[in-house]
């Protein structure tokens, strides 16, 4: 985990203007793996019920309503997030029974570095092998890829004021390492 | 490098997939009944194709699924791609090519032995 003083990169390297670049650790944000077959309408419909959000089922995208989000991990498993912690995962477990469907939380093993700003797109792409004008080319769309040889999900936030927010999902052990490159490469970008 | 068509995510780079090797191959009915020679085949024996070869890949470091891939080796031209549990789509023309259009003969398109004097 990292610490406070360390998470916002601005102020680190006495960049004034917050519209350049920011990196910052998001913390106490619920994260819970969900599994079942798609085919289940059944199934669909008791999660569907229970978190009050149309599963999405188009690759490469999330739902959100308020506080939560369920983003599309594969055709069979989704990564809610729930930044009110509110979600009772117990309870869903339940529901869904013994059935060909699994509930996990996740919390403690992934955490969310944000990355906001104009040149977010700059600084990531040094980094990936992606299109990311194409691939997070507007909001509602996530994408998982490896980060020099780290596994990520990169979520596409919703912009304000025409800034990028981008959230990278990453296991906490990976933390550190990505965010020191991640450091290193904003030092020559033309700010 | 090449690039990579996944069935859910679409065009990926080929770094972020997993080569499972040859595809189509079935585990035998009655296991107990084949002999050493034959189960060692079906567990080690692989083909390795210059030319078209079919094979299994998973989207490892992506949405993490199977499927097969129709990939000419020697190019890395992928034909076709198609999902786990379809057959073996028919391929004409499966001649080893190379870019450089190199002759069989000497650029290991064809095997040859050499007997001991």
């Amino acid at each position: 985990m990292l610490k406070k003083e360390e998470t916002v990169l601005f102020k680190k390297h006495n960049i004034e203007n917050y519209s350049k670049i920011k990196i910052e650790e998001i913390q106490n944000i619920k994260k819970i793996n969900l599994r079942f077959d798609p085919n289940s309408k059944e199934l669909k419909s008791i999660t569907s019920k229970i978190l009050d959000i149309i599963i999405p089922t188009i690759p490469n995208t999330y739902s959100e309503k308020e506080k939560q989000k369920i983003i599309w991990l594969g055709p069979n498993e989704w990564l809610i997030i729930d930044s009110e912690e509110k979600l009772d995962d117990d309870l869903l477990n339940k529901s869904l029974g013994d059935e060909n469907a699994s509930v996990t939380n996740i919390s403690e093993s992934k955490t969310i570095l944000r990355i906001s700003g104009k040149k977010t797109f700059s600084l990531l792409s040094k980094f990936l092998v992606l299109d990311l004008e194409k691939n997070l080319s507007n909001d509602h769309l996530c994408v998982q890829t490896i980060f020099l040889k780290v596994p990520i999900l990169l979520v596409r936030n919703k912009n304000f004021d025409n800034i990028i927010e981008i959230d990278i999902f990453i296991n906490r052990s990976h933390v550190n390492y990505i965010y020191n490159i991640l450091i290193d490469g904003t030092k020559n970008l033309d700010f | 490098m090449f690039l990579i068509n996944c069935p859910y995510c679409g065009e990926r780079d080929q770094i972020e997939f997993t080569c499972g090797g040859e595809a189509h191959i079935i585990r035998p009915k009655n296991p107990p009944d084949l002999s050493d020679d034959q189960w060692a085949d079906y567990l080690f024996m692989r083909k390795n194709i210059k030319g078209v070869q079919f094979e299994r890949w998973n989207h490892s470091n992506g949405c993490r699924r199977w499927f097969n891939v129709v990939r000419n080796t020697a190019t890395d031209e992928i034909i076709k791609i198609y999902n786990m549990g379809e057959s073996s789509p028919t391929i004409k023309g499966n001649e080893p090519k190379t870019p450089s259009g190199e002759p069989k003969i000497g650029s290991g398109n064809i095997s040859t032995t050499f007997e001991k004097k």
